[in-house]
């Protein structure tokens, strides 16, 4: 490793994501994010096409991490993964194994790669924890992304047992914040919600939701994910993944999610719930126990407030958002 | 498709592609079909570019897909990492170029190994991915496995009916020898060959109280023929004796220290690990469409086996 001792260098890939702009800000302007003397590097698909081995090297080249963060991925809502799983899982098995092949022959200390509750078994038992992932087949409709990113945790382990890297993952439930991508046909749920109801009031019209509303998921504030994934490149030793969520008791319907936004954005008119519309997976409660064990006392921003600042942003940015 | 096949059979000069050659030759091809035979020497499929190579020079119809980073239980253990990665990219590499070259057909190879290490039994082609592989070969495991994941998507997305054969522990003429890396029956026989010949004892690995299903090479390769031609699933097909062929590593030793005419002594070193105690398969999905297939009786097939190592055992791989 280059540079004085203990002197990091970070890449993050899918630096212009989602996770990749909430970690940039924690670092830049937290006390608990950047430290003295470490540089972070926020990659984006333009800098380099993460699927081609070649493009890959040489961004290490040019860099030289110590470090990497891995948020890079071709991702979806549920619908657009039902007609391309074979892309899916094409695309990201090529970015992951470019990154993490590539940072293994560079040198890299530590990668932090991004898994999620969406990939576990559909066939299963509640809370899910981070020994469960391999134990089925995961939900039809993304198992093409699914299967690609459970193979980053069988990647960690092999690299771990042939060559002693302490390569790890986290796993976010569901994630939400500035700078995501809003597009109500491929995104997301709650951006897709916070699109959908700017655009309802902007227009008068009733707010359409796609399926029941019954679901129940746990939603993750970017900013609060990115703090954690700073904690997680310094301070967590394990191989294993480590589930990244608020806890059980903090699960919330779709319904709920879909009040919050309403609420947000002041919205007065009519919310019609299309029960044609699929609902996707009906739960997948995750356990943040490990995480508690190590973070008794971390604080999650409360849901409201996120949200606040969530549809705060969107309208603030509309012209620039993703969507 | 217009005109006849012309089959790409990748892997083609090792244990299984060998077996297929000689059964097309024998009987099972037909008239104006052209069988090409690749091997590693010729095209480096772990490369994109060369796989890429190989599909332009020979335009096939089908593709019978064998090719493999392959190892025994101690190799795995030793590199899962290698054994997960040049499996993915060879498996991508074929699958990939396969549809982009309009293929109307692949058939590749998994193997029982790769099922989940806790379950029931028998098992069958609906339970490949309910679970994590056995911990000794999780890299080579996950890579078959995601041959079937990429037939299932390459279906749902294009319509392709690309799918797979399950073998159990396949044996035969052509196999690796080799004691350090290779299997347990190939093993076997060239310990037993030199055993023999120096006129030592016989030392087998493990406790021989692991149970196994064998299918002879030839008789692998016939089903693979009738795969290609006949089975239109993308659901895998386990391709193996009955539960009832089942049989212990002794009783393999015994077949192949009776194939040889082995008079010496034979010692169980049982600080060797088992692998799995057992894996059995059914093969009643087989069955269901091939009731009256007849499988080579195993001390035959044995016989057949050594008999070629003692003729060739200059060549052999090893």
């Amino acid at each position: 490793m280059d540079g004085p001792v203990g002197a990091m260098r970070v890449l993050v890939t899918g630096g212009s994501g989602l996770v990749g702009r909430a970690i940039e800000r924690v670092v830049k302007e937290e006390e608990e994010g950047g430290r003295e003397g470490e540089e972070w590097i926020f990659l984006s698909s333009k800098d380099a096409n993460l699927m081609s081995a070649e493009e890959t090297r040489s961004v290490f080249q040019k860099y030289r991490p110590t470090h990497v963060i891995h948020l890079a991925a071709m991702v979806g809502g549920l619908f657009r993964n039902m007609r391309q799983n074979l892309d899916f899982w094409r695309n990201n098995i090529f970015i992951n194994d470019n990154v993490l092949q590539t940072a293994h022959e560079f040198g890299v200390v530590k990668v932090v790669s991004c898994l999620s509750t969406c990939i576990f078994p559909d066939k299963t038992t509640y809370p899910i924890d981070e020994t469960m992932i391999h134990n089925g087949p995961p939900h039809e409709s993304n198992f093409g992304y699914a299967y690609a990113k459970r193979m980053i945790d069988v990647h960690n382990r092999a690299c771990f047992q042939q060559y002693g890297r302490r390569y790890t993952a986290v796993i976010p439930t569901n994630v939400f914040g500035p700078h995501d991508n809003f597009n109500i046909e491929d995104g997301h749920v709650l951006p897709g919600l916070i699109h959908k109801t700017y655009l309802a009031k902007k227009e008068g019209k009733p707010l359409q939701v796609w399926g029941s509303g019954r679901p129940l998921r746990q939603f993750i504030y970017s900013l609060d994910l990115a703090r954690l994934f700073v904690w997680v490149l310094r301070e967590y030793d394990e191989v294993e993944p480590i589930i990244l969520s608020v806890g059980e008791e903090d699960e919330l319907s779709i319904k709920d999610a879909v009040d919050a936004v309403v609420e947000a954005l002041g919205f007065k008119g009519d919310v019609i719930y299309d029960t044609s519309k699929a609902d996707g997976q009906f739960k997948k409660t995750a356990s943040n126990a490990k995480l508690r064990k190590y973070l008794p006392d971390f604080k999650f921003t409360p849901f409201k407030a996120a949200i606040k600042e969530t549809c705060d942003w969107f309208v603030a940015n509309n012209d620039i958002a993703r969507k | 498709m217009d005109g006849p096949m012309r089959v790409l059979v990748t892997g083609g000069s090792g244990l299984v592609g060998r077996a297929i050659e000689r059964v097309v030759k024998e009987g099972e091809g037909r008239e104006g079909e052209e069988w090409i035979f690749l091997s590693s020497k010729e095209t480096n499929l772990v490369s994109a570019e060369e796989t890429r190579a190989a599909f332009q020079k020979h335009r096939p119809t089908h593709v019978i897909h064998l090719a493999a980073m392959v190892g025994g239980l101690y190799r795995n253990m030793r590199q899962n990492l290698d054994f997960w990665r040049d499996n993915v990219h060879i498996n991508d590499n074929v699958l990939h170029m396969s549809q982009e070259f309009g293929v109307v057909k692949v058939v590749s190879c998994l193997s029982t190994c790769v099922f989940p290490d806790k379950t029931t039994y028998p098992i069958d082609e609906t339970m490949m991915h309910n679970g994590a592989p056995h911990e000794s070969n999780y890299g080579y495991a996950y890579a078959k496995r995601m041959i079937d994941v990429h037939n299932r998507a390459c279906f749902q997305q294009y319509g392709l009916r690309y799918t797979a054969v399950i073998p159990t522990n396949i044996f035969g003429p052509h196999d690796n020898f080799n004691i350090e890396d290779g299997h347990v029956m190939p093993g076997l026989v060239h310990k037993t060959y030199l055993a023999k010949k120096e006129g030592k004892p016989l030392e087998v690995w493990g406790s021989g109280r692991a149970l196994r299903q064998f299918i002879f090479s030839v008789d692998l390769a016939r089903l693979f023929v009738w795969a290609l031609r006949e089975y239109d699933e993308v659901e895998p097909i386990i391709a193996s004796v009955g539960e009832e062929e089942e049989q212990s590593i002794k009783d393999a030793v015994d077949a192949v220290v009776e194939g040889f005419g082995f008079k010496g002594e034979v010692i169980y070193d049982t600080s060797r690990s088992d692998g799995q105690i057992k894996k059995t398969a059914s093969n009643a999905k087989l069955r269901k469409y091939l009731p009256d297939f007849k499988f080579t009786p195993f001390k035959e097939a044995v016989k057949e086996t050594c008999d070629w190592l003692a003729a060739n055992y200059e060549i052999a791989r090893k």
